[in-house]
């Protein structure tokens, strides 16, 4: 999960051992302006691409709420817009993993809201108790909540659950599994608000009292490693485990958002999350990301690592039918999409990395 | 040994363009050796994945299985029977590795005491059981697991209580200590009357490899349980009972060093902490409880191999690097930290022979603990004995990394249930054999107390 080349990160911080004490680096000629321009670099991330990410993800598990609480046995119109919106709030969630710090681990978010494999014995044993099911017995469940428990009740194990399959118990389930999953999603939002948990001012305030990081150069770290955990993850977790996880063959149980068979969806927009820090980007909003800095310092590293990305991104999606089907009949294009994300990765660690360490 | 000539050749132009120190004053120490707290295995990290990196010099199918281990570390259990990762509980505390070790790293005490967290207590009657450990209480264990699959009462909730302990430093500044008294709010079946407890926080998990590989001669060296040199520091080494080797060996791991060795540490983390049943500990921890016997006759869930890439991955875990060692406040806090007599036990410097994991062969590294059982006074007391352990002792624990806690976990809680909130709380609650280190601490000036604060943080 976070095979990052150290070798790399070695040889940058023996360099910089001997850059420490050399007055003519280039750098330190306009160390205010540096400042200034990473500090811009880093409020962009912080406010408009981390914290915009987790604003639309609320606002996304909002509307799947709502669109929960809409449903009943037998409407299949119900059902349909509830699995849109699913994937709706699925999607910024999966462009939020490639910065999984702050509190979507600290305060414990991510098991609660993603948490795979799904408990199928313990969601039914639960529907089948007598228990009122509330966000409160949900809690202590981690297993039995969130996305994948959310994907299981309007999927079905094949996939192919019709509204008329639902029952009133299962329905009592989902809305406070949707429930659940937006109180975590605001508590997430929030954390990161400048108004509110502020953790959005350690990025911005980085190097200054008040911040958890030293320098600016700390803070530009953990953002370009999270791009590179990400992309080892998709690479290495979770496109490798279905692949080959059988021995080098198929194992589809490891898949995970199998039910909805949203899982190329899942990995693209897991890249993109890579594409919107290193760009900048987020929702059409054009800001500065690694890329301004990686700009400056080697241009054509900063072609080459927005070209793979991007390369990386339509691969996946070239994926034929769905990545269940696809680890079956089309191992070859599978792996394809998996070279070119550990290409990717491999990129950020030998290059990306060293750039930012060396700051 | 490529790497140590380099960096030789380092520390040489390093030391060749530090600037003079100041006229007048005695030359702080020369810290460069001690950038490399985990030898090769280094890594020169300062982010919140400080904790989660290989070890630098790992490579080829060490660090395939390194991997292999990490997607194990962080596979959640789910109930049995399942098609991937069945077999949590049914009585249990937590659902993976990760859970407990967030990032590798620290739990944070929980806001609720019988929320799903990194924490649970230990019990026991009073005396010794046949190979020497604690005693289980009848029907509860060793363990006490405040959770369960649904369908299953967990057997206990825990309920934890604060006594105020105030400290006053030297120069009046006032801190607000809070003593955590634990107790029992309910149970399966009633909590016998006189059973010990004693409070668990999880622990990080980088840097174990090297701490396993410490010969024994060399820990043993710093033992002097009688304290014949008189300085009121002894140190003793617990030998506890090895179940996998069935031995009497040397403990290692565990805030009481009730452990032998990392392998069994999983093995047992997987079987108390999860409900996972192993080759190592076939039977599940209930076994026989009316809570405990989840009926699948499915033991063991896991097989050997799982627990092995656990373990080796824990063992090679990369120890990220010391920071700001040049800065002339961190220089001053480590004289004090000899000065006040704070290395005695928490020793800088240990080593490595040759070990069959090779990265981790003839290593010279700084983990800051001499691995052996100290009595830290009534205050931090559990009175639960384990093996040589009494009810007043405690190994000591390594820094290295702690002030990276912050960065990587999100929060500063120390000692072995959390109590201490900071580190200076962290070195109020030191008793017993530490009280003369505690003292002089108290009666530092506050920049004096902020150097030494300084030097543990870059640590």
């Amino acid at each position: 999960m976070k095979k990052i080349i150290n070798s790399a990160l070695f040889i940058v911080y023996v360099g910089m051992f001997f850059v420490s004490c050399s007055d003519t680096d280039t750098q330190d000629e306009n160390p205010d302006n540096n400042q200034s321009f990473y500090k811009e670099v880093l409020s962009d991330l912080a406010l408009n691409v981390i914290t915009e990410t987790y604003r639309s993800l609320n606002a996304q598990a909002l509307t799947l709420q709502n669109a929960v609480d809409a449903m009943s046995v037998g409407d299949e119109n119900a059902l349909t817009t509830a699995k849109v919106a699913w994937q709706q709030t699925r999607a910024p969630w999966e462009q939020s993993e490639g910065f999984l710090y702050g509190p979507v681990d600290t305060e414990g978010i991510d098991p609660a809201i993603d948490s795979w494999p799904v408990d199928v014995n313990a969601i039914n044993n639960i529907l089948n108790s007598g228990n009122p099911i509330t966000q409160s017995l949900l809690e202590s469940n981690n297993e039995a909540r969130g996305f994948h428990t959310l994907e299981y009740f309007l999927w079905g194990l094949e996939g192919t659950k019709p509204a008329s399959a639902l029952t009133n118990r299962e329905l009592e389930y989902l809305k406070a599994a949707a429930a659940n999953l937006q109180s975590k999603t605001e508590e997430l939002y929030s954390g990161w608000l400048v108004s509110q948990g502020n953790f959005a001012g350690n990025f911005i305030n980085a190097g200054n009292t008040g911040s958890i990081y030293a320098s600016q150069k700390s803070a530009l770290q953990e953002i370009a490693e999270g791009l590179s955990i990400i992309a080892d993850e998709v690479a290495n977790g979770k496109i490798e485990e279905p692949l080959n996880g059988n021995n080098g063959s198929a194992k589809p149980e490891a898949e995970e958002s199998r039910f909805s068979n949203n899982s190329k969806l899942d990995f693209a927009n897991n890249i993109r999350s890579i594409q919107n820090i290193y760009l900048g980007n987020y929702a059409g909003n054009v800001n500065n990301g690694l890329s301004a800095i990686v700009s400056e310092n080697d241009s054509s590293l900063d072609v080459e690592i927005e070209n793979l990305i991007t390369d990386a991104i339509n691969t996946i999606e070239a994926i034929p039918g769905t990545f269940t089907e696809a680890i079956i009949n089309n191992r070859e294009a599978v792996a394809q999409a998996q070279q070119k994300v550990r290409a990717l990765q491999t990129l950020l660690d030998s290059k990306l990395l060293p750039l930012m360490s060396g700051l | 040994m490529k790497k140590t000539g380099f960096w030789i050749l380092l520390a040489m132009l390093s030391l060749s363009c530090e600037k003079d120190p100041e006229v007048g004053y005695e030359a702080l120490p020369n810290l460069n050796e001690r950038v490399l707290a985990g030898g090769e295995t280094t890594v020169f990290l300062t982010s919140s994945n400080a904790f989660s990196t290989p070890a630098a010099n790992l490579s080829g199918s060490d660090l395939n299985k390194h991997l292999d281990g990490d997607l194990q570390f962080e596979s959640v259990f789910v109930s049995a029977p399942s098609e991937i990762n069945g077999g949590v509980g049914p009585i249990f505390n937590n659902s993976s590795c990760v859970a407990c070790h967030p990032k590798d790293g620290r739990s944070a005490f929980p806001s609720n005491i019988n929320q799903i967290s990194g924490f649970f207590l230990r019990t026991s009657l009073p005396g010794q059981a046949e190979m020497g450990g604690p005693r289980p209480v009848p029907n509860f264990g060793k363990q006490l697991q405040n959770q369960a699959i649904f369908g299953y009462e967990a057997e206990v909730q825990f309920a934890v209580s604060y006594i105020q302990r105030p400290e006053i430093f030297g120069d009046g500044t006032k801190v607000m200590l809070q003593k955590p008294v634990y107790g029992i709010a309910e149970s399966y079946i009633p909590f016998p009357e006189g059973a010990l407890l004693s409070p668990r926080l999880a622990p990080p998990v980088f840097g174990l490899g090297l701490l396993e590989a410490i010969p024994a001669f060399y820990i043993l060296s710093n033992e002097d349980v009688n304290d014949s040199d008189g300085d009121g520091i002894s140190g003793k080494a617990n030998y506890v009972h090895d179940p996998i080797s069935n031995t009497v060996a040397l403990g290692r791991f565990g805030w009481k060093a009730n452990t032998a060795t990392i392998l069994e540490q999983c093995a047992g983390a997987y079987l108390e902490d999860m409900g996972i049943t192993s080759p190592i500990f076939p039977t599940e921890t209930g076994m026989g409880q009316s809570n405990g016997n989840d009926g699948m006759g499915d033991d063991p869930e896991i097989a050997l191999e799982v627990v092995d890439e656990v373990a080796f991955y824990c063992k090679t875990l990369g120890v990220p690097a010391a920071r700001n060692l040049n800065e002339a406040a961190v220089q001053r806090g480590s004289q004090l930290f000899e000065s006040i007599q704070c290395a005695k036990c928490h020793i800088p410097k240990m080593i490595t022979e040759y070990n069959p994991i090779q990265v981790l062969s003839n290593q010279v590294f700084y983990p800051y603990t001499d691995m052996l059982l100290h009595d830290m006074g009534e205050d931090m007391a559990d009175n639960r004995p384990d093996f040589l352990a009494n009810g007043r002792e405690w190994k000591t624990r390594p820094l290295w990394g702690i002030g990276l806690t912050q960065i990587v976990n999100g929060h500063t809680h120390f000692l072995h249930d959390g109590r201490a909130k900071n580190i200076t709380e962290a070195i109020l609650w030191h008793g017993g054999e530490a009280t003369t280190s505690k003292e002089a601490f108290k009666n530092l000036t506050a920049e004096e107390r902020s150097d030494l604060l300084a030097f543990i943080n870059a640590l």
